[in-house]
């Protein structure tokens, strides 16, 4: 088999299991839902329903239906991408997740980026002169970045930033046309997110370049009389990155998942505000819908990152990796 | 003469004291001349080239040695003395070419970083151009095709060839081979070998040729240099030394190789391998008197006290050995 054709069939099965995940998921995911205890109609009607209300709101979710029935229909809507009509606002919920999920890919997005750009580097200047102080200073930065949760990282920023020294915009996500405005309500729940990352980034960096920087062929380049900036800049850090893209794409569900933090503190509308207020209100469909976009986006991701790690090493596509 | 090595001597430090690696090693290799450095694991061969290269681990020393290279003297004992001769002077052929090619370049790119420290000025098409070539030189197949192709796809005898064509493409004046075939199949063997002899015959380089294998040594090699617990024991020409070592070690390294024709007894339990009985000695604490002593099949009293000088074998200045039987009547 030729390389163009083992890499497409690489794709064509990494894409089979998607499809196979995200439907797998949205079963389980289904199901945990109904285990959840307390009546959804009654939490939502409070102790005051009455029950030709609670009727009426038990039909319109389709709960007076067999649990084989509901599952038929909740999948069967939601492959065409219906997820059916909130009861409190009577809007499509798909409608609302679409229009926070703009908000929080940006936030997440940015975050990401962030963390690459400051994170990689300083990987990299710890892994050149490894047990200097320089390399001992840049741990101790990184571990306290992990160690520092976001939810402290938040507040802190919010305080500072925003509120003491008035630098950035308090809340909100901007408005919707104005580029600088939604840039500038970007920067600081994107550094509150990123900040844990840059840590985590700049260590996994650092030690997977000393294990490549530890393999003959950087010897070989070394006798060849190639640079140490191009040794460990290029030849080792290509190397280097296949196990740090790896983790990422595992952690990229962590990051949706801090991203609830970030969005509640700095009132951003977001899939993570959505799901925390819908949770408050007992507004399960909607939580069910905005989880199944989080599978999505997550499993999504990590096809991503499969064909990141295929580019950089071309024996994960030859199955050898 | 093209290339001069002066009482190289080497120490590691490890947790368990410091082992003296080499003492006072000198070799001398002429311009397309091909020499043997051989012995057993733990003599120090390695040590040898990687010190040559200035590529030691980080817990060596190199407490004395001077390298003469295209008439350039370089004092080893500085840290990255010959660093302006890698990929400009000297070239190296390693042991293992499964794990000698990054895995993630493809062969393109890293014989065209050969190139680019050996002629900063070419460009690019002109680099492609060259590393094709010296691809085809070293027969590997659709050298075209190859260039784009990844190290997995090779075997290790091909990768081995794609080595042989980064020291071609640095056109050394010495080249170090350290164990060139050691992790190749036997048949592939003496594939290599030619190809790194066609290399040494199209530059007119000098080759250190690492090896345990006598045979390796005998076939190819003009000169061989014996290596023993970090001492050289004996140098000469191949025919001279192995028509009369003068060294017991040699002549002992010489009755362990098995002929390829020796008649095999039906019940192997009854084949009889030649070994050299004992150990090599502590690294940290050098015995007095001759280094082999302990091992040594002929030795006398002085052995255990006298340290032997080089002595010439049969009157024969190119043929030397440390053996006070040499000089004891």
């Amino acid at each position: 088999m030729t390389r163009s054709r083992r890499t497409a069939v690489f794709i064509a099965t990494r894409l089979a299991s998607v499809v196979l995940t995200i439907v797998g998921a949205t079963l389980l995911l289904f199901l945990m839902v109904r285990l959840v205890p307390g009546d959804f109609a009654s939490v939502m009607l409070g102790p005051r329903a009455t029950p030709e209300l609670r009727a009426q709101i038990v039909h319109d979710m389709g709960l007076d239906r067999s649990l084989v029935e509901q599952l038929w229909l909740f999948v069967g809507r939601a492959a065409t991408g219906n997820f059916g009509e909130d009861v409190v606002s009577h809007r499509p919920i798909l409608d609302l997740v679409l229009e926070v999920v703009p908000n929080t890919l940006a936030l997440a997005f940015s975050a990401l980026a962030l963390a690459l750009v400051v994170g990689i580097p300083i990987g990299v200047i710890a892994a050149l002169k490894p047990g200097s102080w320089l390399d001992s200073g840049l741990a101790l930065l990184s571990i306290s970045f992990i160690t520092t949760p976001t939810l402290v990282v938040s507040v802190v920023l919010f305080l500072v930033f925003a509120i003491g020294l008035h630098l950035l915009p308090v809340a909100g996500a901007g408005n919707p046309g104005d580029i600088v405005d939604r840039l500038q309500h970007l920067i600081l729940p994107s550094v509150a997110l990123a900040l844990g990352w840059v840590g985590y980034i700049s260590r996994l960096v650092r030690a997977a370049l000393l294990d490549s920087l530890a393999e003959l062929h950087v010897r070989t380049l070394r006798a060849y009389g190639v640079s140490e900036y191009r040794i460990v800049g290029l030849y080792a850090l290509k190397l280097a990155l296949v196990p740090v893209v790896s983790i990422l794409g595992i952690g990229l569900g962590d990051l949706i998942g801090s991203s609830v933090v970030v969005e509640i503190i700095f009132a951003r509308p977001g899939i993570g505000s959505l799901i925390f207020n819908s949770i408050a209100q007992r507004n399960y469909p909607v939580v069910q819908a905005c989880v199944v976009f989080i599978v999505a986006f997550y499993i999504l991701a990590n096809l991503v990152v499969d064909m990141i790690n295929a580019l950089l090493d071309p024996r994960i596509a030859a199955g050898r990796g | 003469m093209a290339i001069s090595l002066r009482d190289l001597s080497v120490d590691y430090n490890l947790p368990i004291g410091t082992a003296h690696a080499l003492r006072n090693v000198s070799l001398d290799i002429q311009k397309g001349e091909m020499l043997g450095l051989v012995g057993e694991s733990g003599s120090g061969k390695s040590t040898v080239a990687f010190a040559l290269m200035g590529l030691l681990a980080n817990n060596a020393t190199v407490t004395s040695g001077t390298a003469i290279i295209e008439g350039r003297e370089f004092d080893l004992t500085k840290p990255n003395a010959t660093a302006p001769l890698r990929g400009r002077g000297m070239a190296m052929i390693f042991q293992d070419p499964m794990l000698s090619l990054n895995p993630v370049f493809t062969i393109g790119t890293q014989l065209i970083e050969v190139l680019r420290r050996r002629a900063p000025d070419s460009d690019r098409k002109t680099r492609i151009a060259q590393a094709e070539d010296a691809l085809a030189k070293v027969k590997l197949s659709n050298p075209k095709q190859r260039m784009n192709q990844y190290p997995h796809e090779l075997s290790g005898g091909m990768r081995q060839r794609v080595v042989i064509a980064m020291a071609l493409l640095s056109e050394p004046a010495l080249l170090i081979a350290d164990e060139p075939t050691t992790a190749l199949d036997v048949t592939v063997e003496a594939q290599i070998m030619r190809e790194i002899i066609g290399l040494r015959d199209r530059i007119g380089c000098a080759v250190l040729l690492i090896t345990h294998s006598l045979g390796l040594v005998t076939e190819h090699c003009d000169r061989i240099s014996v290596l023993y617990a970090g001492e050289r024991l004996e140098s000469g020409s191949v025919r001279d030394v192995q028509r009369q070592p003068g060294h017991p070690y040699t002549r002992m390294l010489f009755d362990c190789e098995i002929p390829i024709d020796r008649e095999r007894h039906a019940d192997t339990a009854q084949n009889r391998f030649t070994v050299i009985a004992g150990e090599l000695p502590d690294p940290r604490r050098r015995p007095p008197g001759c280094i082999f002593n302990g091992r040594c099949d002929v030795s006398f009293a002085d052995c255990a006290k006298v340290v032997p000088g080089d002595y010439p074998v049969a009157g024969n200045a190119a043929h030397g050995a440390r053996c006070l039987r040499l000089v004891t009547p």
